[in-house]
């Protein structure tokens, strides 16, 4: 909220509170700070989730360039989805020391030679070591939601994590689209199947390059300036990373939000692995028919997981950080009922409704977690982003690997199984207290603050350093947390 | 009588099957000799080399049916051990969803002679052990008789085909050239970076 006699408005386009962070989100701005680091985050993202996923779409022209097996393919799938996990956790550690700005850029233009070096790709074992280098873009989800934590206010935060998540992740399905037309259009111009492809790959190689410089040149880690400005001049301290690693890991709400991430996010990069396939062979369609519905569950993302991101603080507004981790629980165990009843369902338009449903549901679910994310810890805030995420892929490897690998069964099991696990490990979000609001089944201890929450992650030396300026400010903004039960004051503090 | 009627009755259940299901490759009559000009185990390169094939009725099997014969199609088919754990290579005996044989060397109308084609292997066939094989179709497009280079079992006179591996010299130097630009790229935005933070010191 607006401190009242402070000339705020003046500096940045948009509404902000004490910290400068933006208290509204206007989607079709690119006013800088804010919504320009909003749309070069969200793009960015998306084009790694393109080059992540640009091989599935053409696996039956790769297949029988490499002479792949059904277990090499598998395999490259899981190893794509593997490398992230590691590097979900460097990242979180990168923007909380560097900034999200260079630390995102980075990767970006890190790993953009894995994908034109794929057009080098000679056997299953390079292959598969490509989609591996690949996959750790994965990371720069984390960038993503670190960014948009530092520049949004809680009352909008889960809507910028939601839409620049979700649309993120959209591309996943639009890669589908993207790589065949690609494809096609080489193919075309006279080049033969086994060049085509290959060629290919620039496309998401050039798109990664283009926008790590647009991030780097355009974007801006913070409201007031960049990290290394700030840290030079004195107006932020560079912190040490031993403590922000120890504040993140003995929190177990990260543990907790890492655990239920896999069983939203995991289970999302599984079915994208899985249900074009499980389509085609269960319901007889054609390869391309396959495609598109596999490619329409991606897409849902334009407006599933913002909508969850939106439903998060909408909620909070009435029943505050409670409503939101009730929220959670149950969007995501309703996406565990309609998973079962996925593996259930005999005809192929019953199989594509309750998909449609599932993948609003599951993908909602991410954009609620993303909700909760950012309170948990406001030095730590990028490990824990880190851990959440990383918890999100090891979740897709894990379901590979127990129910989608070999044939011990079948695909329709597989999925009905995944559901119960779903269900299962959904409950543990009841576990999660925070003492100054509650949690689903308990309410606030007495007497607790947002400060003693916050404020508690500096020592006293750090503390009388005045290192913990901006968790104090953040405290203060993160009242509303409470809901309308309580009016949230910028002066109740002393 | 009864006999007669028993066998109406299993003719007509056998073509109402054949029509739900599809016809399947092991109610085909062997109806062809199939030879090819390639030997066994050896191995030929995709878009360069040429293959013969030449195909006559079987005595023994064809038995007056030839003159159904309206189309013959002749394919290079995949060998069991380039089939294993790759399933959209797999042989069911329904033709319809077999997918042993996905290219096709020649299809053209079937004449009683000079059944023979000279066939460059194409630049899209992948590297794997192949046999050859050919349909024999009706004036209704159904299958009604093969023939093919191996025996039953698959397992005789295959050969292999070396692909094409689609690489490329400019693919290649562009890839490199690509990766380097962003590494340096790379470099450059840390440099960058730290002198902008000494700068606004």
């Amino acid at each position: 909220m607006e401190i009242p006699g402070e000339e705020y408005p003046k500096r940045f386009p948009l509404a902000v509170d004490s910290e400068h962070k933006a208290t509204e989100f206007r989607l079709f701005s690119a006013a800088p700070p804010h919504m320009r680091a909003f749309h070069l985050s969200w793009l960015s993202f998306f084009t790694c989730f393109v080059s992540t996923f640009a091989a599935p779409p053409l696996l039956p022209v790769i297949r029988d360039d490499l002479d792949l097996t059904a277990t090499d393919i598998g395999n490259a799938g899981i190893a794509a989805v593997s490398g992230a996990v590691f590097a979900r956790l460097a990242m979180g550690t990168c923007c909380d020391l560097f900034g999200p700005r260079l630390a995102s850029a980075a990767l970006v233009l890190a790993t953009a030679p894995a994908v034109f070096c794929t057009s080098l790709a000679a056997s299953p074992a390079s292959f598969l070591a490509l989609r591996f280098l690949t996959g750790f873009s994965l990371a720069t989800f984390v960038s993503t939601q670190f960014w948009m934590s530092s520049l949004f206010s809680p009352n909008v935060v889960g809507t910028a994590n939601g839409v620049a998540g979700g649309w993120g992740n959209l591309g996943g399905g639009a890669t589908q689209l993207i790589m065949p037309l690609v494809f096609d259009l080489i193919v075309l111009a006279g080049a033969g199947k086994f060049t085509a492809w290959r060629a290919a790959f620039f496309i998401p190689g050039l798109l990664q390059t283009v926008s790590a410089y647009g991030i780097f040149f355009l974007g801006q880690d913070l409201p007031d300036g960049d990290y290394s400005q700030l840290q030079k001049s004195g107006e932020k301290h560079k912190d040490s990373f031993d403590k922000i690693l120890s504040g993140a890991v003995t929190n177990y709400r990260g543990w907790i939000l890492a655990l239920t991430y896999g069983y939203c996010f995991g289970v999302e990069l599984t079915i994208d692995n899985i249900i074009a396939q499980y389509f085609y062979d269960k319901f007889d369609v054609n390869l391309h028919t396959a495609g598109t519905i596999a490619a329409s569950f991606g897409l849902a993302n334009l407006f599933s997981r913002p909508g969850g991101g939106m439903l998060s603080d909408f909620v909070a507004r009435r029943f505050g950080m409670r409503g939101r981790l009730w929220t959670l629980w149950v969007v995501q165990t309703v996406g565990g009922v309609l998973c079962v009843l996925l593996g259930k369902v005999g005809s192929l338009a019953a199989s594509v409704a309750v998909l449609l449903v599932f993948s609003v549901f599951v993908q909602a679910a991410c954009g609620l977690t993303f909700g909760v994310v950012p309170f948990v810890s406001r030095r730590s805030l990028g490990i824990i982003s880190g851990m959440t995420g990383g918890g999100g892929n090891v979740g897709a490897v894990l379901t590979q690997v127990i129910f989608f690998r070999g044939s011990r069964y079948t695909t329709e099991t597989g999925i009905t199984l995944m559901g119960v696990m779903i269900i299962a490990c959904t409950l543990v979000i009841m576990l999660i207290h925070f003492p100054q609001w509650g949690g689903m089944l308990w309410p606030p201890s007495d007497g607790a603050t947002e400060e003693d929450y916050y404020v508690s992650e500096w020592t006293a030396p750090e503390q009388d350093k005045g290192f913990h300026k901006a968790s104090l400010k953040f405290s203060q903004n993160s009242r509303r947390e409470r809901g309308q039960s309580v009016i949230a004051s910028p002066n109740t503090y002393a | 009588m009864a006999i007669n009627g028993v066998i109406v009755a299993t003719i007509l259940l056998s073509c109402l099957t054949a029509t739900c299901y599809g016809i399947t490759f092991s109610s085909l009559q062997r109806s062809l000799e199939v030879e090819a000009s390639v030997k066994a185990d050896q191995v030929l390169k995709a878009g360069e080399a040429k293959i013969t094939v030449s195909w006559k009725v079987n005595a023994t099997y064809s038995a007056g049916t030839e003159s159904s014969y309206k189309t013959v199609k002749v394919q290079l088919c995949y060998a069991p051990i380039s089939q294993k754990d790759r399933g959209w290579r797999k042989t069911v005996d329904i033709l319809k969803k077999d997918k042993t044989c996905q290219h096709t060397i020649v299809e053209r109308p079937y004449s009683a002679s000079n059944n023979t084609v000279t066939y460059t292997v194409k630049r899209d066939v992948p590297t794997a052990t192949y046999f050859i094989r050919a349909y024999v179709f009706n004036a209704a497009g159904e299958e009604v008789g093969y023939g093919q280079t191996t025996n039953a079992g698959k397992s005789t006179n295959l050969f292999s085909i070396e692909g094409v591996t689609g690489r490329h010299v400019s693919l290649d130097i562009a890839a490199a050239c690509f990766s380097a630009f962003s590494v340096i790229s790379l470099f450059g935005f840390f440099f960058m970076e730290k002198r902008k933070a000494k700068a606004s010191n």
